[in-house]
């Protein structure tokens, strides 16, 4: 019974059993079947593309037709970004560079001087496509409802707006030469900004066009009468010639979308797919702002504007309102707190009341040069730039990564005397020695940001390597004269597979030790690869950190070997 | 394993690899480029776009900007707007309505009125036209007429030893018709004078509990009491102000004059002079975070030979912008000096503290100043605001002989 039973027994069941496996070898040679087949399209992915490194992202490609105008709260900009932390604080690199860890031109951002040599007048040049403007008689069509800067808007003939934006009557020419040395400095680094002329108001000429409309304080809106402009230019100042110097900025083409907020991506947006907290431009803001003490470098300063034809429009993304740049704080000189803690900071704020003020803030011993009234409160001599501070937290400049900063201090070292002086003679200063003082000032901040955040990261750019086998690179703190000499620089080839997303591979012989960024390359075990990598560690007494490699990677065209991937290991945090 | 076993596993076998491989045959071709890469991205959210949202306190706050609702009730250049404040210290929280036209003769006259009560029976009705910008903003005018009625005025005798026990209280109903104007004699210098008609009619008191003036105080220690009377009040004045910034200053100072002759009109009982000097320094340091506040009050009024200066039109000391440790008109007299000194520090942009001392007297002639004999408080608080002015001020007062005095109050004590 026990002998036939189970063979009876263990017949009948084993037949579904032996199916049952057959399914299991079935579908695992099949699932095997598919994870090839996967995996070739995987592996047809390969580290980098023929067309890396992009220079340009098109970010223009789809229709943003549908993306409609955003209104800010000056409010809610304080709250959220003082008292939450908005967009994600991963401490990755950028998503918006390119493989040689650049940025490529977009809608954001077009290389200037940081690709190419301008001239001194190409910087003071700056957006303006107009030699000057004249605006008088020509007719005002609205009042300047948003900001605390008094004034209005008028159209030339051609029916292309401007805004028209005063002085504050204590001090002429600041807010309107604080403007055009942004826009000017802002532009040649590669940010968008809009055009802005300092012109001349002669109140005897102003006309106001019989449908121009304001809105009161009530928020009422109405027609637009003469005791409307007299009460703006009554918060002007006015010239010893009795006519009223003033800002134009030409509107952008387009239409109004209103601002970028420095954290997520617009919704409304197709191209905008980079969160922008991890934007390098806009992380790397935080440098040009600390430069030219831009304080109010915030979301609401910000513009967007739909441009393009019908079907292809695309959102072009601005910085916009310098006016509280430098000493000017728009309708006052820069407060002394600008630049140097945000609005509302809890332990120096706490410390200072219940020390009944004895407790005093390093920067309210700031002695500001007494210069010129069109200055306000500027100064270098305490000026530091890692310390530097907008006016309340950005997320984009809360997430700068020493790379991200280094990245916008090569741009500003490209920056000469020439070039910022240049931007300073935009402004027009009539008092004897301000510009003179902005331009000196401008410099030695320019300096003391290139000794902060230059040699933040293994400083080696420009790799290159020629056919018979030189590998040649630079220092970009030894060539901006920020630092000496390095001791020595390791380099170690290696192997590259590009088709499998790896980092480089079996090294190629052993580590070279040379003292010049000159370093001859293995040709002969080169012969025959189409990819390769060298990784390049810096020894300098002053900066240990210099040892985190920088690998590059080349690949072979019909031209030779070309640079495509550039890494740099992030040595360390930017320190708050 | 049979053959037929095996035909069927290879048969298995090959048609899930097909599918499989026609499944991959079907996903989208990889990118072969960067280009297409970020294109497959974008195109990717192009299909999940959708309207930008905003959360609601951020709608609601945007909406509240630009529909300037702050500014509207607050200081409303235009219309009917809400009034919320004292009509007079003492008189409790006080609501109301206003209204201003500033569209007058030209847009050159503004006309605001206004009507604000409190709970303890306290009104004010005012009206008056102003014209800030006369002779191209060298002058300025305006005219006015207002009615007021405060029930629960708190009296405790005249002098300097007056007692907190002895707390009366009297109404004052009062009409007032005037008109000021003022030129600018220099870019910080305003002269000017002022003409009214007043019909001030004290009374009794209405506040329960408290006695009323008359039946705690023999006539004669209430010049005035019961006797209705009209006055002229002619003034002439001068206004040095160079403070910064004006409405929440940290540097300059401000000196104002005023010489006031009030004309008993029906009795001539009541007619009397007034001198007053205020004066206002502010002394910064630390970049202007650091202030030093001094203010000095003098008001002496001097009756005109024969007659009295009454008792509800003298000048009192007690209260949350003077001696701030003692109840509101504390001490009343023909004389007062008042000395305010504050060292004030900002604790961050929106907030400042102070630490304070009060001093003053009231005398019934200017030589009974006794400067070693003044009332004294100090006191620590907190101001809330900017550079624009104090909106609130939180203090304590402490250090007087009346004891603890929390203070909660709009605007600035000077």
């Amino acid at each position: 019974m026990s002998s036939s039973a189970p063979s009876v027994f263990a017949h009948s069941p084993r037949r579904p059993g032996r199916l049952r496996t057959l399914a299991v070898f079935a579908i695992a040679a099949g699932s095997l079947a598919a994870l090839l087949a996967e995996n070739r399209t995987r592996a047809a992915a390969p580290r980098f593309y023929p067309d890396d490194p992009i220079q340009v992202d098109n970010d223009r490609e789809f229709d943003a037709s549908g993306a409609a105008p955003i209104e800010g709260s000056n409010v809610w900009d304080f709250v959220e970004n003082t008292f939450f932390e908005k967009g994600d604080r991963s401490p990755i690199r950028a998503l918006n560079v390119n493989t040689m860890d650049e940025v490529p031109d977009s809608s954001w951002f077009t290389n200037r001087i940081g690709r190419f040599d301008l001239s001194p007048a190409e910087v003071g040049r700056g957006p303006n496509t107009l030699d000057a403007v004249d605006i008088d008689g020509w007719p005002i069509v609205e009042g300047k409802s948003q900001g605390v800067t008094p004034g209005y808007r008028v159209v030339d003939p051609s029916g292309r707006r401007y805004q028209i934006k005063f002085d504050p009557p204590g001090n002429p020419e600041m807010g309107s030469g604080a403007e055009m040395i942004g826009a000017a400095l802002y532009h040649a680094i590669g940010y968008n900004v809009v055009e802005g002329y300092i012109v001349e108001v002669d109140p005897d000429r102003i006309v106001i066009d019989p449908e121009a409309t304001t809105v009161d304080l009530s928020g009422r809106k109405k027609r637009m009468t003469m005791e409307d402009v007299k009460l703006i230019l009554r918060r002007a100042a006015r010239g010893p010639n009795g006519k009223y110097r003033a800002l134009a900025s030409r509107y952008a083409e387009g239409k109004y979308l209103g601002y970028f907020k420095y954290y997520g991506t617009r919704a409304d947006d197709p191209n905008d797919i980079f969160p922008h907290e991890h934007r390098r431009e806009l992380r790397g803001n935080r440098v040009f702002a600390a430069w030219l003490n831009h304080d109010d470098s915030r979301a609401l300063n910000s513009l967007d504007m739909l441009q393009g034809s019908e079907g292809r429009r695309f959102v072009r993304h601005y910085m916009f309102d310098f006016g509280s740049i430098m000493g000017s704080g728009s309708t006052m000189p820069q407060v002394p707190r600008g630049g140097n803690e945000y609005m509302l900071e809890w332990k120096p704020s706490l410390l200072t009341l219940v020390t009944l003020g004895f407790y005093v803030r390093p920067w309210i011993t700031i002695d500001y040069p007494k210069v010129a009234k069109s200055i306000g409160r500027f100064e270098s001599a305490r000026f530091d730039p890692v310390r530097w501070k907008p006016e309340y937290p950005n997320p984009a400049f809360e997430n700068m990564r020493a790379d991200d900063a280094f990245w916008a201090a090569r741009i500003v070292a490209k920056f000469s005397d020439e070039h910022i002086r240049a931007a300073v003679a935009r402004a027009q200063y009539s008092e004897p020695g301000a510009a003179e003082y902005a331009a000196k000032t401008l410099s030695e901040r320019r300096d003391k940001v290139l000794r902060a955040w230059l040699p933040g990261v293994n400083p080696i750019v420009s790799p290159a390597l020629d056919e018979e086998g030189t590998f040649t690179f630079r220092n970009a703190v030894v060539d901006a004269g920020v630092a000496g000499k390095p001791t020595a620089y390791l380099v170690q080839w290696h192997h590259f597979d590009n088709t499998n997303g790896n980092g480089p591979g079996e090294a190629i012989g052993a580590e070279i030790r040379v003292s010049e960024p000159r370093a001859p390359a293995p040709v002969e075990r080169l012969q025959g690869m189409d990819f390769a990598a060298v990784r390049v560690r810096t020894e300098h007494p002053e900066f240990p950190h210099w040892a985190a490699p920088v690998t590059i990677y080349f690949r072979r065209g019909a031209d030779g070997w070309q640079a495509v991937g550039l890494e740099r290991q992030d040595p360390r945090a930017v320190e708050d | 394993m049979k053959p037929s076993t095996l035909r069927t596993f290879a048969i298995v076998v090959l048609a899930c690899a097909h599918a499989a491989s026609t499944a991959a045959a079907q996903t989208p071709q990889a990118p072969q480029t960067r280009e297409e890469e970020l294109r497959a991205r974008r195109e990717a959210k192009a299909q999940e776009v959708e309207k930008e949202r905003q959360g609601r306190i951020e709608r609601v706050l945007v909406s509240l900007e630009n529909g300037r609702l702050f500014e509207r009730l607050l200081n409303p250049p235009e219309g009917f707007y809400p009034l919320i404040g004292h009509v007079t210290p003492g008189s409790g929280l006080s609501l109301g309505a206003g209204y201003r036209q500033p569209r007058l003769f030209g847009e050159r006259a503004v006309f605001q009125a206004s009507a604000v009560g409190s709970p303890r029976k306290y009104f004010l009705i005012d009206a008056r036209l102003l014209m800030p910008r006369l002779a191209n903003e060298a002058a300025q005018a305006e005219f006015y007429a207002l009615r007021s009625w405060w029930p629960e005025e708190a009296f405790f005798g005249l002098g300097p030893d007056s007692l907190r026990r002895e707390h009366a209280n009297f109404s004052l109903g009062n009409t007032v018709v005037g008109g000021s104007g003022a030129v600018r004699a220099g870019r910080l210098l305003m002269v000017g004078g002022r003409a009214e008609y007043l019909r001030p009619r004290s009374g009794q008191g209405r506040a329960k509990g408290i006695a009323d003036v008359a039946t705690l105080f023999p006539g004669e220690e209430i010049p005035g009491f019961g006797a209705p009377t009209d006055f002229g009040r002619f003034e002439a004045f001068a206004d040095f102000n160079y403070r910064e910034p004006l409405m929440n200053p940290r540097r300059g100072g401000r000196y104002y004059v005023s010489y006031a002759l009030f004309d008993d009109l029906h009795l001539d009982r009541y007619g009397f002079r007034r001198l007053e000097v205020d004066l206002q320094q502010y002394v910064p340091f630390l970049n202007d975070r650091r202030v030093f506040a001094f203010h000095a009050l003098l008001s002496a009024s001097d009756a005109v030979a024969g007659q009295q200066v009454p008792f509800y039109l003298m000048r009192s000391l007690g209260g949350p912008d003077d001696l701030r440790g003692f109840r509101r008109h504390r001490f009343r007299d023909a004389n007062l000096l008042l000395l305010q000194a504050e060292y004030r520090w900002e604790v961050f942009t929106a907030v400042d503290a102070a630490l304070f001392v009060d001093a003053g007297q009231v005398a019934p002639r200017v030589s009974d100043f006794d400067l070693a004999d003044l009332e004294t408080d100090y006191g620590f608080g907190l101001r809330f605001g900017s550079v624009r002015g104090v909106f609130l001020r939180i203090e304590g007062a402490f250090g007087s002989r009346d004891g603890k005095h929390f203070i909660l109050r709009f605007g600035h004590v000077f």
